[in-house]
């Protein structure tokens, strides 16, 4: 229990080099040792997508990862798609769509439909319902979330 | 724009899980795994002794507590389990640690020795003559939080008797000409907020303070000043942003065990529920509702009668409302001459029902609305006709005393079914009512701050949980103002410096919390105006206020120069504050409801013949809002409500196997996901402006949730040819109906 590994990562651009217990998730690693809130802890169990993080470049629930299996890897969370103050497409659609209610979700999904555009830039909306279809969102109805995933592609 | 949002997509909002408070241990909560037992020992000495462990709390720790049980309607459920259980799931310890890590660990270590006593599993067991009892002694508190007194019976399992009556339902049904009577089922359901209950609690110098996810936190304030013998005034309670609530973090849930836990420990506690510990603390009353309906020989309604019998759970909570509102939303928008609806909720060996978005509403729709379509189709009638001929309008009484019909169902009605018209079969289409009367209590404070910089503060304890009050109070402090709205600034909910307010539910905040702050921010102005006309020796009606500052006399004067002129100093605030009652508003809200809360939903649906799965092809929803103060707010709010219905309609059961939880789990309970949406859905907000709120808005984000899983049921009995009756319609329900289907029916 006590053995702890040393991780490299790229976090949102800035290379980090830690000593972390072996066991450590990466969730708390990113939320307790870095300091990023954005990623959220609900199910537990890696079925919500609350926790999603990108990890060189594709969307990965980090409640269920250990944080040495991201050891050299490129790490990003959604304080990560801010370029100068300025919002990602994807964070703006999902202001200007009503996209967000109690925002808990909003994170994972915002980083969910980012993989899906850094793979596949003009998605359909199958292409979209499949790629979010593992993150859970309670309060908006999803209708709006689709809309906002369109509208920053289309950008 | 909403001022939430920005924080949200960036990853800068605070929530309650997110707070961490200097010295905080962590507790973690051990639960009974009996759901109806005697505590016969607990053995808590190798938990004390674990790394890191702080105490363990027991209910061998009541004298940290000046009252050891609290409620809303019955002081009937103990901070912490003394010497018996009546659920699985029920707090029995709290191990306090340095880490959440140590304390999960220890936790394991807990040894508690039970005795199984006879269990109520079900509402049936409960309401048997030989049930035996989860309370013996009944201590029914009057106006605490809702108004009104639960009508119990001692001696029984029923926490709640209602009756609804007008006319006389026997005459009627022995002049009828026919009788329709169904049975409709709807089981518990878990709010699933994707943020878990969470609180931390400090006790100091100062009293005690707590930060909770918590939607009624004036009301936890209320409670914990009686469990700890402390004055209101020495009770603080402060709300972040809350990860979704939908009624499971309404009233009081976890704070009153938080606290206890921080009392003992002597530093401050925070406890994080999981998921599953979430599922274990409260739920949506279980129903089974029986309703018959009397019909003359021209097809008209004479009487109806309804028998609703609710799970309530091991503790009442809030469930006595629930039961008398299932009550008056059983009614619908219908011309219903004579009336007999009785509610009941018991105590069940289960999970303590709770408030859940539009409570007693969707349970009451379900059935009311799958019974207009199966009595529609006896006589051979569309639905819609069927409705159209017993329609209320405007103007009429849904209930005796209460306020009259304030939307035009008919046109509702005709909405919803022209969106789903479009290249859809009108024979396939299925539809819901309803209307509801939202237990809104007109009392809110609010405080508008107005400083020498131009910027506004507003305190108020509306929780911003997602449905984006804080946007829709900054819109209207800007607006009475005339100032931009970046200026203005909502403030976290903390009772230590904003006004009492009953509660964020039940549809009120734009509303209620709406024309607190309009009241408050025209306080502000006056006083403005006065010191101006003080400071500048001219007529308040030379005055008025513009961006920035003032205008006075065709110059422009910053709220900086007002405060210098006023102070010899460039600084200063003023305070505008201001109260809703039911006197307010000369009276008008003094009569419930404040606003009739409507809706009406039509779909279509295709099934798998050979799965029974079933596919929501086409929707529409329609709700009268009175004026949407954030159009993509209010769609959010109606359109979420609806999927939240579509859980409820098709997956959604917390299942209880002799008080076992046995879907009580993220993984086994299943809710809406993207795939289940169509792309044909369509939102219709009608805008009249008739509301008594703030630019005449009602207020809303519950109606939508009230339609679609009747309206799914009659699709599928109008276009496939099945009835379905109880809750979930699972694909095993759905088939199995199919396969019994007469060879000849279509």
């Amino acid at each position: 229990m006590d053995t702890s590994v040393e991780i490299s990562v790229e976090i949102n651009g800035v290379p980090v080099t830690r000593s972390a217990p072996a066991e450590a998730l990466l969730i708390d690693f990113l939320r307790d040792d870095m300091g990023l809130r954005s990623v959220k802890l609900s199910c537990d169990m890696e079925i919500c997508g609350a926790c999603t993080v990108l990890v060189d470049g594709l969307p990965m629930s980090s409640c269920t990862t250990l944080a040495a299996d991201v050891d050299g890897a490129k790490v990003t969370t959604v304080e990560g798609l801010i370029t100068d103050g300025v919002l990602d497409p994807l964070q703006q659609a999902f202001i200007d769509h009503g996209a967000v209610q109690c925002g808990f979700c909003t994170p994972g999904f915002i980083l969910a439909a980012k993989a899906l555009l850094l793979r596949n830039p003009s998605p359909t909306r199958a292409e979209i319902v499949s790629a979010l279809d593992g993150n859970i969102c309670r309060c908006t109805g999803y209708s709006k979330i689709v809309e906002a995933v369109r509208h920053a592609a289309s950008a | 724009m909403r001022p939430d949002l920005l924080e949200k997509v960036s990853g800068q909002a605070e929530f309650i899980s997110d707070v961490s408070i200097d010295g905080m241990a962590f507790g973690k909560i051990v639960r009974s795994t009996e759901p109806h037992a005697r505590i016969i020992g607990m053995d808590i000495s190798l938990a004390e002794q674990a790394n890191g462990v702080v105490c363990v709390l027991t209910g061998d720790d009541s004298d940290l507590l000046t009252q050891t049980d609290w409620g809303l309607f019955y002081e009937d459920r103990p901070v912490i389990a003394r010497d018996r259980v009546r659920y699985v799931g029920e707090p029995v310890a709290v191990v306090v640690a340095d880490t959440q890590a140590h304390a999960e660990a220890a936790s394991r270590l807990v040894v508690v020795n039970y005795e199984p006593l006879p269990i109520c599993a079900t509402a049936e067991q409960a309401l048997a003559g030989d049930a035996p009892l989860l309370h013996e002694d009944f201590r029914p508190i009057s106006d605490f939080y809702f108004k009104g007194t639960a009508r119990g019976k001692a001696g029984t399992n029923v926490f709640q008797d209602y009756l609804l009556e007008r006319g006389d339902v026997d005459s009627a049904e022995r002049s009828a000409h026919r009788i329709y009577e169904h049975s409709y089922s709807f089981p518990g359901i878990a709010h699933f907020a994707m943020e878990p209950h969470c609180a931390i609690a400090r006790f100091d110098h100062a009293g005690l303070t707590v930060w909770s996810g918590a939607q009624s936190p004036t009301a936890v304030q209320k409670v914990l000043a009686r469990v700890f013998g402390l004055p209101i005034a020495r009770v603080r309670i402060i709300v972040p942003y809350v990860g979704g609530g939908f009624g499971g973090k309404a009233s009081v849930k976890i704070e009153p065990l938080v606290a206890a836990a921080a009392r003992k420990a002597g530093r401050p506690v925070k406890v994080l529920l999981s998921a599953e510990e979430s599922m274990l603390t409260c739920r949506r009353l279980a129903s089974n509702i029986t309703i018959r309906t009397a019909i003359d020989a021209d097809g008209a309604i004479l009487s109806r009668t309804g028998d609703i019998v609710m799970d309530g759970g091991a503790y009442a909570d809030t469930g006595p409302a629930v039961a008398l509102k299932s009550a008056h939303r059983l009614v619908g928008p219908y011309r219903l001459p004579n009336l007999r609806i009785r509610a009941r909720a018991v105590y069940t060996n289960t999970v303590p029902g709770a408030a859940f978005r539009s409570i007693g509403g969707p349970q009451a729709v379900w059935a009311t609305e799958s019974h207009m379509d199966e009595i529609a189709a006896e006589l051979g009638e569309d639905p819609v006709d069927f409705r159209s001929r017993h329609l209320l309008q405007r103007g009429d009484a849904v209930i005796e005393n209460l306020r009259p019909l304030d939307v035009d169902p008919a046109a509702m009605m005709d909405a919803a079914v022209e969106a789903t018209t479009k290249g859809h079969n009108r024979a396939s289409r299925g539809l819901a009512l309803a209307v509801t009367d939202p237990g809104i209590l007109p009392v809110a404070g609010a405080i508008v701050r107005v400083h020498a910089d131009g910027s506004v503060e507003v305190r108020s304890m509306s929780v911003e949980i997602g449905q984006g009050v804080r946007g829709v109070l900054q819109r209207i402090v800007a607006a009475t103002l005339s100032q931009q709205p970046e200026v203005v600034h909502i403030l976290d909910p903390d009772t230590a410096s904003a006004p009492y307010d009953w509660g964020t539910g039940a549809s009120r905040s734009s509303m209620i919390m709406g024309l607190a702050v309009e009241k408050a921010a025209g306080d502000a102005v006056s006083k403005l105006l006065a010191l101006a006309s003080e400071a500048f020796e001219v007529e308040t009606s030379a005055i008025s206020l513009a961006p920035g500052g003032l205008e006075i006399g065709g110059r422009s004067v910053s709220f900086r120069d007002l405060f210098h002129a006023a102070h010899g100093i460039d600084s200063g605030d003023v305070t505008g504050q201001a109260s809703i009652t039911p006197r307010s508003l000369d009276g008008k809200l003094a009569q419930a409801p404040l606003f009739w809360e409507t809706a009406a939903a039509a779909c279509t649906v295709s099934v798998d013949p050979d799965t029974g799965v079933v596919a929501l092809d086409t929707y529409a929803g329609v709700a009268d809002i009175g004026r949407a103060l954030n159009r993509s707010a209010a769609e959010g709010q109606e359109e979420g409500a609806a999927v939240q219905g579509l859980g409820h309609a098709l997956f959604e059961n917390l299942v209880f196997d002799e008080g076992q939880p046995m879907t009580a789990m993220p993984l086994l309970y299943r809710v809406p996901r993207l795939s289940d949406i169509p792309a044909d859905w369509t939102t219709v907000l009608i805008e009249n402006g008739d509301g008594l709120g703030p630019m005449g808005a009602k207020g809303m984000g519950e109606g939508g949730i009230l339609g679609m899983a009747p309206a799914i049921a009659n699709a599928l009995a109008r276009d496939h040819g099945v009835r379905l009756r109880d809750l979930p319609m699972t694909p095993e329900r759905i088939w199995t109906a199919l396969s019994s289907r007469k060879p000849h029916a279509s």
